[in-house]
């Protein structure tokens, strides 16, 4: 390998297959800016004629966006609280030992989720009704989605308990510890970085949360900004420039953070911290 | 990450307290769901709250819902006990619960109401709440279909009038579509949902046809039309795809001569077309034919789980009452022919509005029919397989036909 | 009881008290909807029977019907290559990109940061922007093909029966990337580096290193990313109503979008859950292959 140029060709090549890959976001604010007979014109243009900014304080005042952003924050943190606290110790068990029975739990917690929301929207419906859960709209979401994002992490974190080395958790063992003090003393912050890293994962696509929101919440006060979007598709109207306004303002926040987090996500989870 | 996680937790505690709002005992509390109210303020909305403010021993509490959805909600809330007390329904989704009693028969409440007479209604909306001659509900707002056209594309292309035979619609069409330029001659919406059959039936009525038949000589004529059409340009292939607000939306950016759709648009091409452009009726198939619309809008109907069915029914009144109020504060055409339409000002709107009140007195409803949402996929499958040319137009529509049999049978 | 206690603090109480609890909590929110499925596709049900468990049994008259209806084979032809051309295309890409940025250069992480953005996105703003660059007349796409020379009139994503099943696939492996390449970067980076500069001193090429340490080395990796992503793209639900809304004419139809229009278009309750229970199967399948795939696995 010549290392003098290389690296710079290679870095190139990146931009370039960012830029590909990130212009869909581009075409959301681009659009966003555009007016309402703009974005039908044929050929499309890439830069607003007259780009109209103003959209942006009109949308968030006219969808009371302040509380659907909280919502949809409570609600994705409410799934990833449960998802990490039961996900994790399910995880770690499933990483420790390699037998028939791990075998069935992994099926099981993989054949859980195999159907889609959609379909299970009616039964969880139907149950939390009878438990009286429906009167607590926010918490009975929590519960459904949190289900629903539970195997992706068990599955994440079940790697990083993977490369945790055993070695040192029977050496506690040896040293006087019990298991549940083994457990917490070594083999949680041995993976603490990667369980941080899925965790953050975990929030970020339950802040797209969307199907179970809109059928178990009923009041607009408590519905998270997903649903909230979606009541710009009107029976015979769709304002679309709205539509993707409302889109940035809800995506670009967390797409801020992301930004600012990434590298420790990408980091925590390729060097090191699995192992 | 510890910390957050508690004050998450305590975030999701007090949500639920929040969520949990105390009744009031004394009052009746009558609930009423709609999908007015998500964008901008509708009628059901305002009504809801105007009622609540009253000092009547009834309150009302308002739930927006959205189009897609709430048919669904309402199913899931009936069959779990948690209905609302009135719920706003399209008119073709009223008969799958009318059929099934899940409405409240009120055709002796309307009897004796001062305020609701059956006879009003338009033939159309009056048949959507209907259900083996009793009444179940009310229209709330209605509209059709017509044809738009663009007549400064009209005047430089040396046509006069707009056309009044589906081959004028098609001659014209193609005289006026400039592919180079990016205009079409004409635009519809054959989307592959409701929208697509709010389109099509009305081309099978006008030939004879109707939703238990569909295999007419005029809508096959039609089909293969339409089909020629996209296949030389004049039409958009996007047609299958988009439906009649997008559609509409590239006639009002200059890039279609006509645009089949309906009244919803002229709010907006107002401010938005920087062209003249009228309304006309929808094409016949020979001048002097049969004529057919479709019929959208919505009902009301009181949901026969009520628990106060007299204080829903006042409810329901009320928002009758002030049916003269939904065109000029919210731009709605009402479902009776007793309520005057003041003028709006706007020349090409009002005129506009004339045209769209002359074509209500064609429109027929999809249905009515417990299982009209089958019904409607076989009608737009149909449409959408033989514009494609994945079959013949008579393939397709026999295999609608085959479809609708069996739904009908049973 | 103190036997009992003992256990669970110290023995294999602990770890079935760590599994149970979370097993516990998918079978009763996950686990029951799915029996209620299962029960329901060998049912008769309408609006009034929507709330309850016990309904009239019809056998697999639902079965029979849904395997008569016109466009089931469409359905599974294109489920089947909706599912096989979004793997292919968010693991192939997804496995270059992770090569691609597991080489040394200059902003590497910083920039392969970047391309996990589709993972921040909901499918619902996804497929409303998708829809716009994938519109025949004024999308975007078409303007670029064009101007490139690949194509020289616009091509109907969305419209066309021979396009419009792509349409949704390309948006999904825009969608999927993100999760394809984290995971497969996970893969390659847990790859102790002494085997390839050992691999090197023998004179393998970097075709050999890749075809007998990467990918050997990656097993489990690969097993996990491929039955998850199955699992993920029969769920996709967001980008079809926004695109192609299964058509035009159920060219673009598949079995996870069908059984939600059977189900809550149609209210076709019994037929929407049947066609979930043939999903079902199949995931059945993905499942038993990644828990095979977990079999070679060497804990570190």
């Amino acid at each position: 390998m010549t290392r003098t140029y290389t690296p710079w060709f290679l870095l190139v090549v990146a931009l370039a297959l960012a830029a590909v890959y990130l212009f869909p976001l581009y075409w959301m604010y681009v659009t966003s800016l555009k007016t309402g007979s703009e974005i039908f014109a044929n050929p499309p243009t890439f830069w607003p004629r007259e780009p109209n900014p103003d959209i942006y304080p009109e949308t968030w005042a006219r969808r009371t966006m302040p509380v659907f952003l909280l919502n949809s924050v409570i609600i994705a943190g409410g799934i990833t609280a449960i998802t990490v606290i039961l996900g994790t110790g399910c995880a770690y068990v499933l990483a420790r030992y390699r037998n028939v029975w791990i075998d069935i739990g992994l099926f099981c917690v993989l054949m859980l989720q195999v159907l889609p929301a959609s379909v299970m929207v009616t039964p969880l419906f139907v149950g939390f009704n009878q438990i009286g859960l429906l009167n607590y709209p926010r918490t009975a979401v929590v519960l459904a989605a949190a289900a629903k994002a539970m195997p992706f992490f068990v599955v994440l974190v079940r790697a990083t308990f993977m490369s945790v080395p055993r070695e040192l958790e029977e050496a506690a063992l040896v040293d006087g510890n019990s298991r549940v003090g083994a457990f917490f003393s070594i083999v949680l912050p041995l993976a603490r970085n990667g369980i941080l890293v899925c965790a953050i994962l975990t929030f970020m696509s339950a802040f797209g949360e969307y199907i179970y929101s809109k059928s178990i919440i009923q009041s607009p006060s408590l519905q998270p900004a997903s649903v909230g979007l979606s009541g710009f598709l009107g029976p015979n109207s769709t304002d679309w420039s709205s539509i993707m306004a409302y889109s940035a303002i809800y995506v670009t926040p967390i797409l801020l953070v992301f930004v600012i987090l990434q590298r420790r996500i990408v980091s925590g989870l390729t060097s090191g911290a699995l192992k | 990450m510890q910390f957050t996680k508690i004050s998450l937790l305590a975030g999701l505690a007090l949500g639920a307290l929040v969520a949990a709002t105390p009744a009031q005992a004394e009052d009746v509390t009558i609930t009423v769901w709609s999908i007015d109210g998500a964008n901008q303020v509708g009628p059901s909305d305002t009504f809801s709250a105007e009622f609540d403010a009253m000092d009547n021993g009834i309150n009302v509490e308002y739930r927006v819902l959205q189009f897609d959805e709430i048919v669904n909600e309402t199913l899931r809330a009936y069959a779990t006990g948690n209905a609302p007390d009135i719920v706003s329904l399209d008119n073709p989704d009223f008969a799958l619960f009318s059929s099934r009693g899940a409405f409240l028969d009120i055709t002796d409440m309307a009897a004796q109401s001062d305020i609701i007479n059956p006879e009003a209604y338009f033939e159309g909306p009056l048949n959507s709440v209907s259900w083996d001659g009793r009444l179940y509900g009310v229209g709330k707002y209605t509209d059709t279909i017509g044809v738009f056209y663009n007549k400064d594309m009209f005047a430089a292309a040396g046509i006069e009038n707009p056309p009044k035979t589906w081959a004028e619609f098609e001659d014209y069409a193609r005289k006026l579509a400039k592919p180079a330029e990016g205009v079409y001659g004409a635009t519809l919406s054959a989307r592959g949902n409701e929208e697509g059959t709010f389109q099509f039936l009305p081309v099978i009525q006008m030939s004879g046809g109707g939703y238990e038949n569909v295999n007419t000589e005029g809508a096959r004529e039609w089909l293969s039309m339409v089909k020629g059409m996209i296949d030389d340009g004049v039409l958009s292939q996007d047609v299958l795809s988009l439906g009649q607000w997008d559609s509409t939306g590239t006639f009002n950016s200059g890039n279609a001569a006509m645009a089949i759709s309906g009244p919803w648009e002229i709010d907006r091409m107002v401010e938005d077309a920087d062209f003249d452009w009228g309304v006309t009726l929808l094409p016949t198939f020979g001048e002097g034919d049969e004529r057919s619309s479709a019929l959208g809008g919505f009902n009301l109907g009181i949901m026969s789980t009520t628990k106060h069915p007299e204080e829903a029914f006042k409810v329901l009144e009320y928002f009758v009452s002030q049916d003269d109020r939904l065109f000029p504060e919210f731009g709605y055409l009402p479902t009776r022919g007793d309520v005057e339409l003041p003028a709006s000002g706007i020349e090409k709107k009002d005129a506009a509005l004339a045209v769209f009140q002359e074509q209500l007195k064609y429109a027929q409803p999809r249905g009515p029919h417990p299982e009209w949402q089958k019904i409607s996929k076989a009608i737009y499958d149909a449409e959408q397989a033989a514009l494609t040319g994945q079959m013949t137009p008579d393939e397709a529509l026999s295999q609608a036909q085959a479809t609708i049999d069996t739904i009908i049978k049973k | 009881m103190t036997r009992f206690l003992n256990a669970l603090r110290d023995g294999v109480g602990f770890d079935i008290l760590l599994v149970g609890a979370a097993l516990l909590f998918l079978l009763a929110l996950a686990g029951a909807p799915l029996v209620y499925n299962v029960l329901m596709s060998f049912q008769q049900v309408d609006m009034f029977t929507l709330g309850v468990l016990f309904r009239p049994f019809v056998g697999f008259d639902n079965y029979v019907a849904v395997v008569q209806q016109p466009e089931f084979w469409m359905v599974t032809r294109n489920t089947l290559v909706f599912v096989f051309g979004s793997m292919t295309g968010q693991f192939v890409l997804g496995f270059a990109l992770a090569l691609f940025f597991a080489q040394d250069f200059p902003g590497a992480s910083t920039i392969r940061g970047l391309f996990l953005v589709s993972w921040v996105m909901p499918g619902l703003v996804v497929g409303a922007i998708w829809s716009w660059i994938l519109a025949g007349d004024f999308g975007v796409l078409n303007v670029i093909l064009k101007s490139l020379g690949i194509i020289q009139n616009n091509v109907f994503w969305k419209s066309d029966p021979n396009f419009s099943i792509w349409a949704v696939i390309i948006a999904n492996i825009w969608l999927g990337l993100a999760f394809n390449m984290l995971l497969l970067s996970v893969g390659l980076a847990a790859i102790p580096r002494d085997l390839y500069e050992a691999a090197e001193l023998d004179g393998a090429n970097a075709f050999q290193r890749f075809w007998t340490i990467t990918l050997p080395m990656m097993r489990s990796t690969i097993g996990a990313v491929l039955s998850l992503g199955l699992i993920g793209t029969l769920q996709q639900f967001d980008l079809f109503p926004a695109l192609t809304e299964g058509g035009p004419a159920n060219t673009s139809n598949v079995a996870g979008f069908w059984s939600w229009q059977l189900s809550f278009q149609l209210y076709d309750f019994a037929k929407g859950a049947t066609v979930s229970v043939m999903m079902f199967l199949l995931v059945l399948f993905a499942s038993v292959i990644y828990v095979r795939s977990t079999r070679h696995e060497v804990r570190g």
